[in-house]
């Protein structure tokens, strides 16, 4: 069958989105491959898609829980029942069944933690993998803004699996880290798919404002101004409600704050109530994102500076995945550079901590893994944050030989360094190119080292020239009457499907 | 009428002076000490206990200095009050909100909500049929139960829409004192998002605690009129099935219930878990009360478990001390152990 045909038939969609093709027949003839393809251009399809031509198992490498969630919920939405996710929210009772029924699925999660565990490596081993995929494959790298040190051990794995066929992916990756995720699953021959990170129809806009309160005001204004639905990051959670409540006090749209500090319940309302189109505005913390599959954002506004330029494009990438022209604004103040400085200093613990944690460290070296799991109490004791604690329990959790304690301290106080190191280099960089005075899209292409893009339109970004007025609103169509509805007829609308009873 | 300074002031009249307000403050915040449990029982509060859990201390203090302030309650004695007259009428003219039963229903509203939740959605899907959309419950056991009942239920698909919407609003309407908005406009349906509980109470006008317990008078009020009359509500009853409490473990005890099924033994679990081996051993005994098949076995031989059982009915004693006396060789954790696991209770 056509490509395009088992497209449609399980998918839905008649035609595929740039990249995708590309990197399905690779795999298809048999060749490893690593894509990488910018953000919203549905890469889970890659090797959502495979499975109905592929005999086995599918199995895909995912390092967050959240993120592997999502992509279960995304299969089983277009009706696929063979996904499962290996990870430790299955309770005991249910890994047992799955680990003793894996032929069953086909779509096999794993969280690289779970790999490293013999009894799940022995059961994987026992099944024909057909395809063995590696998302966010940027973790793999010590240069990528994401290092997560089980990551590392992926090509053992890989090995152990007998070197199935592979699929590296990834959204935003350097030169020097593609050859790091090369390097390290051991891929002797390969097809390399790179679409370009440019995203044509988003344009940039950087505007320096004098100060904090100026920077509220102009926020405001920009809100008022631009064409919505819109997305505002900022790397405070504080900082986020705050300007949710003002937008939304002020009339001036439908938003609502999300971030991490919210239970589950509020954060998936959020997040739907955005996506059906009964919000306009998200302020947003770095939590936003994974999951929302929304076409017309129409512009992303960045409050505080972002760490790094990967999940700067991340970010952005979100807008106009209709490819409708949308607008990615960074909003600027003298001196904004220290928050994600401190920010990146806070994510990482400090010598004294991993000095104050390892002098409670039971001397038995089979303990240790577990020991952080059930002391939780050094977290707050310590003063950790959930990020600094996740980070140790990691590196703790490195199958690496360990000679001793002092080594282990050691080593992890080095990886400290130099993770910090990697962070203000690239907050350096991301500064500098606030700063400078070429066109904002070359300098981004240049990171990536991609060829510049011949000339576009008019509006690629600040420096080249934009009409800032076809991003803003028409007038007139933005009042929104509060729907005054009895609960019985909203719950006869959801229930009765228009055949109200009287 | 669901405020919570009503409550309080009905709570302050059943103590009448005998504890402190903090006595109210754990009853409310579900605290599990034998004090507070023992409270309840003793002043007719168990109908409170554990309804206001994300009340801070700081709160309660606010909301209790306001009482004072407003003269509807004195000062008896070190943190100690009595109602004033006026407190005794304001009591007089408030209702207490008619369905909240927290010591009855606490421990599975939360869950029921769930299940409700995410039942009104899949059901609105069915009317509409549509087939894709992201669940806006997240928790497996309640889409496992979800299955189990679609498997179950007499209630064709197609009619489950109108079924729910008939049994929901039969219990609205006929509902003494609830706002049906606090829950119906949480709820999700075919593309129609339902309101977080911040956007409600702030529709509402009302804070968020106000908003909480009316949220939970509402809930007990299904589960209210569902529990006296299920046939009646033949969708609806279904939210109340199995729902296993088997909460009976304390959570430092679970630690050790996991470490144990991976194998470890009682002294690496203290020496992981960083606590003594007697905390360890309180572990096992609370294990052998609460957990079904675990074997105590490897701690006690088959022939020192029939003797200890065999002394202390010869005895008719569960005095550790007679027995032990008896069985010099034996430990006190093994007795514990032996009569946790056998012996009457």
């Amino acid at each position: 069958m056509e490509l395009e045909n088992l497209l449609n038939k399980y998918f839905g969609y008649n035609t595929f989105k740039t990249g995708q093709k590309e990197v399905i027949s690779s795999l298809l003839g048999g060749n490893h491959t690593i894509a990488m393809l910018p953000t919203g251009t549905g890469k889970s399809l890659c090797y959502q898609l495979p499975g109905y031509c592929l005999d086995g198992q599918i199995i895909i490498i995912s390092p967050l829980l959240s993120l592997m969630q999502d992509q279960v919920e995304q299969l089983m939405k277009f009706g696929e029942k063979r996904v499962i996710a290996l990870n430790s929210f299955l309770d005991a009772e249910k890994r047992g069944y799955v680990l003793r029924n894996l032929t069953k699925y086909k779509y096999i999660f794993v969280s690289p933690e779970m790999l490293s565990l013999p009894i799940i490596m022995k059961r994987l081993q026992a099944l024909s993998v057909s395809l063995f995929v590696v998302d966010e494959a940027h973790c793999i790298s010590q240069w990528g803004f994401d290092f997560r040190p089980e990551y590392s051990k992926l090509g053992e794995y890989r090995d152990q699996l007998g070197n199935p066929l592979t699929l590296a992916l990834t959204a935003t990756a350097t030169k020097k880290v593609r050859e790091d995720i090369i390097q390290s699953l051991d891929l002797q021959n390969y097809t390399k798919i790179e679409s370009t990170i440019d995203r044509p129809n988003i344009a940039f806009y950087i505007e320096e404002v004098p100060n904090y309160y100026d920077k509220q005001s102009r926020l405001i204004e920009l809100v008022c101004q631009l064409q919505k639905p819109g997305i505002i990051y900022f790397s405070s959670k504080k900082i986020a409600e705050q300007m949710a409540s003002l937008l939304a006090e002020k009339g001036i749209s439908r938003a609502m704050a999300y971030h991490g500090g919210l239970d589950q319940e509020q954060r998936i309302l959020i997040q739907q109530q955005f996506i059906h189109g009964q919000l306009d505005v998200i302020c947003a913390t770095s939590a936003f994102g994974m999951g929302v599959n929304k076409e017309n954002i129409r512009f992303v506004i960045h409050y505080h500076m972002p760490m790094q330029m990967e999940s700067y494009l991340q970010e952005i990438g979100r807008a106009g995945r209709d490819g409708e022209e949308s607008i990615a604004i960074l909003l600027y103040s003298p001196g904004d550079e220290q928050l994600p400085v401190q920010l990146a200093e806070s994510e990482l613990p400090s010598e004294q901590q991993i000095d104050w944690l390892f002098s409670y460290f039971p001397k038995e070296e089979k303990l240790i893994d577990h020991f952080l799991e059930m002391n939780q109490h050094l977290r707050e004791d310590g003063g950790f944050s959930e990020i600094q604690w996740r980070i140790i329990q990691d590196f703790i959790k490195k199958p690496l030989e360990i000679y001793s304690l002092e080594h282990l301290k050691q080593g992890l106080k080095d990886f400290v360094n130099d993770r910090l190191k990697v962070k203000k280099g690239s907050i350096h960089y991301l500064k500098k190119w606030i700063k400078s005075e070429s066109c904002r899209r070359e300098l981004i292409l240049d990171y990536f080292d991609e060829e510049p893009v011949k000339r576009r339109n008019q509006n690629c970004c600040d420096v080249c020239g934009i009409q800032f007025e076809q991003y803003h609103a028409q007038a007139g169509i933005q009042s929104y009457p509060v729907k005054d509805e009895t609960w019985k007829d909203y719950l006869a609308n959801i229930l009765l499907n228009g055949e109200m009873s009287k | 009428m669901c405020r919570i300074e009503n409550i309080l002031l009905y709570c302050l009249k059943q103590l009448n002076g005998e504890r402190t307000i903090y006595s109210i403050y754990h009853l409310l915040n579900g605290k599990k000490s034998s004090q507070t449990l023992q409270d309840a029982h003793l002043f007719s509060l168990k109908r409170y206990f554990r309804i206001l859990e994300p009340l801070t201390r700081e709160s309660f203090d606010e909301i209790f200095s306001k009482l004072l302030e407003n003269k509807l309650v004195e000062p008896c004695g070190e943190q100690r009050f009595l109602l004033t007259p006026a407190g005794e009428d304001y009591l007089l003219n408030n209702e207490q909100p008619y369905y909240v039963n927290g010591w009855r229903y606490q421990p599975f509203t939360l869950l029921v909500w769930e299940r409700l939740s995410l039942l009104v959605q899949v059901t609105s899907n069915f009317t509409f049929h549509e087939t894709k959309y992201i669940p806006i419950q997240k928790n497996v056991d309640v889409h496992n139960w979800l299955k189990g009942f679609l498997k179950s239920t007499s209630v064709p698909k197609q009619e489950l829409g109108r079924s729910l919407f008939s049994e929901l609003i039969e219990i609205l309407e006929l509902a003494r004192d609830v706002n049906p908005k606090v829950l119906i406009f949480r709820l999700t349906g075919y593309k129609q998002i339902g309101l977080t509980s911040s956007q409600i109470a702030k529709k509402l006008n009302i804070d968020s605690l106000h908003f909480h317990l009316e949220f939970i008078n509402t809930i007990h009020c299904l589960l209210h009129f569902v529990e006296n009359d299920p046939s009646r509500f033949k969708v609806l009853s279904s939210l109340l099935a199995n729902l296993d409490q088997n909460d009976s473990l304390t959570l430092s005890a679970r630690k050790t219930l996991v470490l144990l099924n991976q194998g470890f033994t009682a002294e690496e679990i203290a020496s992981i878990r960083n606590l003594k081996i007697s905390t360890i051993e309180d572990h096992l005994v609370e294990f052998a009360l609460n957990v079904k098949d675990f074997s105590i076995n490897s701690y006690v031989n088959e022939e020192i478990q029939h003797q200890i059982l065999e002394i202390s009915k010869r005895e008719s004693t569960r005095q550790l001390k007679v027995i032990r006396n008896t069985l010099k060789t034996v430990s006190y954790f093994q007795i514990r152990l032996v009569l946790a696991k056998y012996g009457d209770r």
